[in-house]
């Protein structure tokens, strides 16, 4: 048996019920039966204009190379651009955008995280002024149709067999990251090629490049061709680290600095410390106004922030430094870390950052973690890239 | 075994889980519905409830109703059912009406489903007159609804009558068929899975409500 949406055999997910068989495991999208096959979704055709476009900053000479491979090779296999974080992936794929719109297929960009589809979906239609660039997301989802559709992985769902190119934006990341599921509704979603976008590939991704039914493009520069910050290990007990931290920030006092935790419970407990000091925002998960304080500390140009891994991803704030405090902890994972590492630097005007790992012991991961990105920057070096 | 609501792997190792955790969720899951007996009385007839309708068990009822999903039918009553049992001896289990579209999308009566469990006679007494989906209508629309019930003809009632509902929210379906039923020559009762505190701790003051237990 097989579940015709999400694709699972496992025959402990199925039940009898008094209609028949159906798949247990995709039951939140409404229930399916087995023998039930899905018609594929008929979306409107593409305006003809749509697939102009023009960006605001042109390509540098490295993201142009890698633009013009992915039009020339995306007939042939599904692409795994592989860049570093902020490299301006977004702007990456708006030529291969550009060319399916043009001939007139449809095309999907979807993302784990339901506040970057705003966001992403604002930044494609200022690139396509003609296309209608239509967001789908929870609260968004009266308007399901149009010339590009920019939606939340779990969307995928409306569009059976819809997307000649579904643009999969960091398949490493939560709710998508490790969820059958979602794997199975985007295979769905898409009857042409996917192309994904990460900083982190995860190790079936990178299985998938070494059977070679994956191309990897690889990009380790950014727009600015400067290195990414490396960032600096200190292991000691907490009540060090916290004192260490105190130092820390006011020695940063001058610039917005994040602090990533690892749980809520810690992002209260040192939010509190913090404030004895100065003023200090806090985020999580659980927050309904988020975007409110995002937005108040990146107006705030030097305010500190605690937050969990809610920040890790999609987030840019000029001029930030950053502290992962107890990065040794289980629920940060090398994506996660390269990820917050990677939110210093990202400005044009001042492309350097401070990013600190305070961890209560010894951790392997954290040391991957700065190799990684220490061999991205070696290879800047070699390239004779840096300018 | 498999968790019912999350799909995890459920831990039948340790010999507590044996002799205590006999369950068809997690015990995760089952934690996050909260057990509070309610017991209060609505147009003289006593109502009782065993479970607050809050967010978890909100989302399992959808999973349940509007998914579709039948695998969950023993999941509400499974840890109560021999207390309610005990409770109603000698009565006789009648289902609130649902819509018949409703009920062809589904291919099963969900309340009959749930209180399957029991082994309890049950009979389905009611029937709805008008065709009205009850998802999206407000406060107000939910109380003009009260006469939207009638007897089927024909039928046979017993003498003891336990009115059964999977939640009471403003109790309005309830009123209705009390409405229509002989307050003289029977003996009724109510008994809802879950029920809406807010609503009844906004009552708490008024004639309808005269105790509330915690």
């Amino acid at each position: 048996m097989k579940c015709p949406r999400c694709q699972n055999t496992d025959p402990s997910y199925f039940y009898k019920g008094s209609k028949g068989w159906y798949c247990r495991r995709c039951i939140s999208f409404q229930r399916i039966m087995v023998e039930e096959s899905m018609q594929p979704v008929s979306l409107k055709p593409v305006k003809e204009d749509a697939s102009e476009y023009t960006l605001q900053y042109p390509l540098t000479k490295e993201q142009k190379a890698l633009s013009d491979t992915m039009i020339e090779r995306i007939e042939d296999s599904d692409i795994l651009c592989h860049c570093v974080c902020g490299a301006g992936k977004t702007e990456l794929v708006v030529g291969v955008i550009g060319k399916y719109l043009k001939e007139g297929k449809k095309v999907c960009f979807a993302i784990a995280r339901r506040q970057v589809v705003l966001e992403v979906a604002h930044r494609l239609q200022s690139y396509f002024m003609h296309a209608s660039v239509i967001p789908v997301c929870g609260g968004h989802t009266d308007v399901t149709d149009g010339d590009l559709i920019v939606c939340t992985t779990h969307q995928l769902y409306r569009y059976y067999q819809a997307f000649d190119l579904l643009i999969l934006d960091e398949p490493d990341a939560f709710p998508f990251y490790g969820n059958p599921v979602l794997h199975g509704i985007a295979e769905t979603a898409c009857r042409g090629k996917t192309v994904y976008l990460t900083a982190t590939p995860d190790d079936t991704l990178k299985q998938k490049v070494q059977d070679g039914s994956l191309l990897s493009l690889r990009l380790h520069v950014r727009p600015h061709g400067k290195p990414i910050p490396v960032p600096v290990i200190h292991t000691a007990p907490v009540w060090i680290l916290c004192m260490y931290l105190v130092l820390w920030l006011q020695v940063h006092a001058d610039h917005p600095r994040i602090i990533f935790v690892p749980s809520i419970s810690m992002c209260h407990r040192l939010a509190r410390l913090i404030s004895i000091f100065e003023k200090c925002f806090h985020v999580t998960s659980k927050d309904e106004n988020r975007d409110e304080i995002i937005e108040v500390f990146r107006n705030s140009r030097n305010g500190v922030i605690v937050a969990t891994t809610v920040l890790e991803r999609g987030v840019t704030i000029p001029n930030v430094d950053v502290c992962v405090f107890a990065a040794d902890s289980s629920s940060f994972n090398e994506a996660a870390l390269i990820q917050m590492a990677g939110r210093a630097g990202r400005n044009f005007h001042n492309p350097y950052g401070d990013v600190l790992f305070l961890c209560r012991e010894k951790s392997s991961l954290c040391h991957q973690c700065r190799k990684q990105i220490v061999d991205d920057n070696a290879y800047l070096y070699s390239g004779g890239a840096l300018r | 075994m498999r968790c019912l609501l999350c799909g995890c792997e459920m831990q039948q190792g340790s010999l507590r889980d044996i002799l205590f955790n006999e369950d068809i969720i997690c015990e995760a899951c089952r934690s996050k519905w909260e057990r509070k007996k309610i017991d209060f009385r609505l147009d003289g007839i006593r109502v009782r409830s065993d479970y607050v309708y809050n967010d978890a068990f909100s989302e399992c009822l959808i999973q349940y109703k509007e998914c579709c999903d039948e695998a969950l039918k023993d999941v509400f009553l499974y840890r109560i059912k021999d207390v309610i049992r005990k409770r109603y001896k000698g009565y006789t289990v009648c289902l609130m009406p649902s819509s018949t579209t409703k009920l062809a999308v589904r291919g099963f009566n969900h309340l009959a489903g749930m209180y399957e469990s029991l082994g309890m006679k049950m009979i389905e007494p009611f029937e709805k007159v008008e065709e009205k989906d009850q998802k999206g209508a407000g406060r107000v629309e939910r109380r003009n609804m009260e006469h939207g019930i009638r007897l089927k003809p024909d039928v046979q009632l017993p003498k003891k009558l336990l009115l059964c509902d999977d939640t009471i929210t403003t109790g309005s379906t309830l009123k209705g068929a009390l409405r229509v039923l002989d307050h003289n020559s029977h003996r009724i009762e109510i008994y809802c899975v879950s029920a809406n505190h807010f609503w009844i701790q906004e009552k708490k003051g008024m004639l309808h409500f005269p105790y509330i237990q915690k």
